[in-house]
């Protein structure tokens, strides 16, 4: 288990580390979000290339309602 | 001939921008945007939440035909964060069109001047459409057009107040110095102040709380397409000029007495 920080709650990680195992793992459609990895923007080209480290914080947001 | 409006790299036969939130529901929201004609609309970011699908917007506005989506920039207080939102929007939506509002106080939301302007430099740099949600400030206008906004945005009167066009005479003057699309964004509420700001020369007018808090908001932003259909017409024909005393329209002969 790698202990992760997502979107500001306490999250423990049972996958590979990669995106999108954290992603199947919370329940979010892949295209539909995207990440901030310890404040940087994860770039989508990238996405696949980031692997998560223990105590890494991720911010997974996605599009609501706005004016 | 047509009258587009240009922003950027964007154009639009739409003159009315449309807000995404505070509806009741995604299918209230999507029926707005459709019988509103609109083209371009706005939405947030917002933290994944597996236990709120219905926040995530982006299956029924993938839904609408013809729609840019222009992500905001709020909850942004600095610069820098804007230019995080920004690039994650562009990351989930392919826009490169963005609206820029960075407003740290909750009473007024009033627009941060500064870290407003700091920010469309960085947006601008990294190639967006930057469109600024401003005060009615025409110094501070005319500095972001300088910067390479695509738009500005003052505000006709705080979000979500509907008190309408309370900047009114700032507006003219922004209108008359701007090389830019103005655009009028937050504060109204009715569709008659969307014709008044069309009248005074803004090319767009952005609704969301008159529209989403209306008992019908579908009726009424069809209501806001017309009226901002009709100020731009009445533009265009040329308004008549005020005078201070009467003029007659039908002859006064004195032939009765």
């Amino acid at each position: 288990m790698m202990r992760l920080t997502v979107n500001g709650e306490r999250h423990e990680h049972g996958g590979d580390g990669t995106v999108t195992a954290l992603l199947q793992e919370i329940g979010a459609t892949p295209e539909r979000v995207a990440l901030l990895v310890n404040g940087e923007v994860v770039r989508g080209a990238k996405r696949d290339a980031v692997v998560l480290r223990e105590g890494d914080s991720v911010e997974v947001v996605g599009f609501a309602g706005g004016g | 001939m047509t009258d587009e409006l240009i922003l950027g790299r964007h154009r639009f036969a739409s003159r009315l921008i449309l807000g995404t939130g505070k509806f009741a529901d995604a299918e209230t929201m999507t029926a707005a945007v459709k019988a509103s004609g609109a083209q371009l609309v706005t939405v947030a970011l917002r933290r994944f939440n597996r236990e709120r699908p219905e926040d995530d917007l982006m299956a029924p506005l993938a839904e609408l035909n013809d729609v840019t989506l222009m992500p905001n920039t709020s909850g942004a207080l600095t610069a820098r964060e804007a230019l995080k939102a920004a690039i994650l929007a562009r990351e989930l939506c392919g826009s490169s069109i963005v609206k820029l509002e960075i407003h740290p106080n909750p009473h007024h939301l009033l627009p941060d001047p500064i870290e407003t302007f700091e920010a469309a430099r960085l947006l601008v740099a990294e190639d967006f459409d930057v469109m600024p949600y401003i005060p009615a400030d025409p110094v501070l206008a005319r500095r972001l057009e300088d910067a390479g906004c695509v738009s500005v945005m003052p505000l006709g009167a705080p979000i979500g107040t509907g008190q309408g066009l309370s900047t009114r005479g700032m507006l003219r003057t922004i209108v008359r110095d701007a090389g830019v699309p103005v655009i009028v964004d937050a504060g109204l509420r009715s569709p008659s102040e969307a014709a008044a700001a069309m009248e005074l020369g803004c090319e767009a007018v952005l609704v969301n709380s008159a529209v989403a808090a209306a008992d019908n908001p579908p009726a009424m932003a069809q209501a806001f397409a017309l009226a901002i259909r009709a100020g731009r017409a009445a533009l265009a024909a040329g308004l008549m000029s005020r005078s201070d005393t009467a003029v007659a329209t039908s002859p006064l002969t004195a032939f009765l007495g």
